[in-house]
């Protein structure tokens, strides 16, 4: 357990040095904010620079302040998703690219450690920036809006937070499989967008998918309520992500560290 | 003591053998060089020794190797070109490496400020290993490979690529380094091999082709050989000198006999003498011994 | 002009403070990188003059991950 908290503290302070908990909050924070301010603050714009023919009428209905919550989280489910993928892809094959795998684990150092502290720390970063930013886009939204329940607000959050979990999962696992960032980004991208695609297109029929959280999770913000889907489909995240980590360390103890 | 057992170790990539099948056995505490020329495998061997690389056939015992067959605690290890995070402070990497390896926040903190003392760049410790240069690149290799005080520690080519100052230092901290430990270190300069190793596997091709200490070696092939140079060779001086008591072997080639004896001395004396009184006209009269660098030579040329 | 008085300024200016944050920040850790995906001089320029966007592109595309 010593062991792991080395490597894993050796994570966060890495993060620190390369100002990864600086950007990565203030990313989320700037990516989710902006939808808030953006719908409020749009039609004023609109109508204060003009341009409308005398007697337009220019009618911009309000939206709701589930419906602003609901389109600044899912900023989180693209550009957040682009953010993260490309910043989790080199945490193996990066080190292993560069020879420094090879220096730390030729010392008595546990594979099973080595992944899972470089899993959990990314996961810290995510859940903390993703917690930050969406906090503050809450807020916004509540201040220039309506108030959301903040029972809503936390279960969205979980449900985020999950699929999250999984696209860092999913890049991790790429990363130890693969010896170069670039392709482990790449197919982890390509796979988190073409499962999007198909659970969006064939939604009747895969309820379960867990790239339906981020759309359960709109829906519990826009309507109030959370779909009956819910339950499965985070089952399923959970079983896919302990399956990939499994995997991650599966493959990378077969590797050779030199060749 | 023994400390591994090699056996008919080999490693071949795309089906192209690098590694022909080797066996030796390392004792404890010696200092043993794995000399030969670029490309004879020396890379390949220390990575599977050191667990990095699996070999294709063949077995590497380690006597204290635990029950899973992990061997990394007993082993510290310098690649030719070691990697370190750029980020991290000499001192902040030691400590990491330290604790990994199984020391407490404390020990590694105290083994750490020793290790730079002993490898000599505790002025640059606070400083970031991006920062440093070659040099002290190799030396930090050095502290985190012996960090955990390994049984035994493997260097691939630890001085190739320093300049002639910072090769000298790293060769006397290696001298130092072998009062505490086992110590194979790669390199393809013979010199280097001599003056801190007492053993030396010689590799090429990926065969062991010659082994032993150094004296042992010496004796070997260090035969002392009298060059002899006649206006005109007779059948008559062939045949004196090979059937001379002192001569070993005999080599001729056109008007010269090279003859290979036991002792210089006499064969001198007693050589000198016998071409006086028979009145040979003898146009060149040479003593030279065969080298270590003549072995490596011939090794590798063949 | 109504249009600046009717805005909530308890809202934007820490918008303003945490995007000159990672102006800041990107630039700092620019100064000290060693080597960045494409030139230097580039990176410099697309974070001081691409707002918001351009420190980002440089964290996560300009910064060479080893």
């Amino acid at each position: 357990m010593s062991q792991w908290m080395t490597l894993f503290q050796k994570e966060i302070i890495e993060m620190w040095r390369n100002f990864k908990w600086i950007w990565v909050p203030i990313t989320f924070i700037l990516l989710g904010v902006k939808e808030p301010l953006t719908s409020y603050y749009l039609p004023q714009i609109i109508k204060s620079v003009g341009g409308l023919p005398e007697g337009a009428v220019f009618e911009i209905p309000t939206p709701t302040a589930g419906a602003v919550l609901a389109s600044g989280l899912s900023q989180y489910s693209t550009i957040g998703v682009l953010v993260i993928v490309l910043g989790t892809m080199g945490i193996i094959a990066g080190e292993r690219k560069s020879g420094v795998a090879a220096m730390i684990l030729v010392k008595p150092v546990s594979y099973l450690s080595y992944v899972t502290s470089k899993w959990a720390g990314s996961l810290l970063l995510v859940w903390i920036s993703l917690f930050i930013g969406y906090l503050s886009t809450w807020y916004y939204t509540g201040q220039l809006f309506d108030w959301v329940p903040i029972g809503e607000f936390f279960q969205s959050f979980v449900l985020y937070g999950l699929w999250l979990t999984l696209i860092v999962t999913v890049t991790v696992f790429f990363s130890s499989a693969l010896l170069s960032p670039g392709v482990a980004g790449f197919i982890s991208l390509a796979l988190a967008l073409a499962v999007s695609i198909l659970s969006g297109a064939l939604s009747h029929l895969l309820e379960w998918s867990p790239s339906q959280l981020t759309s359960y999770a709109g829906a519990l913000l826009t309507a109030g309520e959370l779909p009956d889907d819910t339950l499965p489909a985070s089952l399923v995240a959970l079983v896919i992500i302990l399956i990939f980590l499994l995997f991650s360390v599966f493959v990378f103890k077969r590797k050779e560290l030199a060749s | 003591m023994s400390l591994i057992q090699i056996k008919g170790l080999k490693k071949s990539f795309q089906g192209n053998e690098v590694i022909k099948g080797l066996d030796f056995v390392l004792e404890k505490g010696k200092c043993i060089a794995l000399l030969g020329p670029n490309g004879a495998g020396k890379t390949t061997t220390l990575r599977m020794l050191s667990g990095l690389m699996k070999p294709t056939a063949g077995s590497i015992s380690f006597s204290d190797a635990k029950k899973d067959g992990d061997i990394r605690h007993l082993i510290g290890y310098l690649p030719q070109f070691p990697v370190f995070y750029d980020w991290m402070s000499g001192f902040e990497f030691l400590q990491y490496v330290g604790k990994l390896a199984g020391l407490t926040s404390k020990e590694a903190k105290e083994r750490s400020l020793e290790l730079l003392e002993q490898v000599g760049i505790s002025d640059a410790k606070n400083r970031r290993v991006g920062k440093y240069s070659g040099g002290m690149k190799q030396r930090l290799g050095i502290a985190q490979a012996i960090i955990h005080r390994p049984q035994l520690v493997m260097l691939d080519e630890p001085v190739s690529a320093l300049d002639p100052f910072g090769r000298r230092e790293v060769l006397e901290l290696l001298e130092g380094l072998k009062k505490e430990t086992t110590i194979l270190f790669s390199t393809h300069i013979l010199n280097d091999a001599e003056e801190v190793c007492d053993e030396i596997l010689f590799l090429h091709n990926g065969e062991i082709v010659e082994s032993g200490t150094m004296v042992e070696l010496r004796e070997r092939h260090q035969q002392a050989k009298i060059d002899l140079i006649f206006r005109k060779k007779t059948e008559e001086m062939e045949s004196t000198f090979r059937n001379n008591h002192l001569t070993k072997s005999i080599l001729i080639d056109g008007n010269r006999i090279s003859v290979f004896v036991t002792d210089v001395e006499t064969a001198r004396k007693e050589f000198l003498k016998l071409i006086s009184n028979k009145d040979w006209q003898l146009d060149k009269f040479e003593i030279s011994s065969m080298t270590l660098e003549d072995v490596f030579m011939k090794v590798v040329g063949k | 002009m109504e249009l600046l008085e009717g805005m909530n300024w308890g809202l934007i200016a820490p918008l303003f403070i945490i995007q000159l944050i990672l102006l800041i920040v990107s630039l700092v850790d620019l100064s000290r990188i060693e080597k960045t995906n494409g030139p230097k001089l580039l990176w410099v320029f697309i974070i001081i003059f691409v707002n918001i966007i351009g420190p980002i592109l440089y964290f996560v595309i300009g910064r060479r991950n080893d």
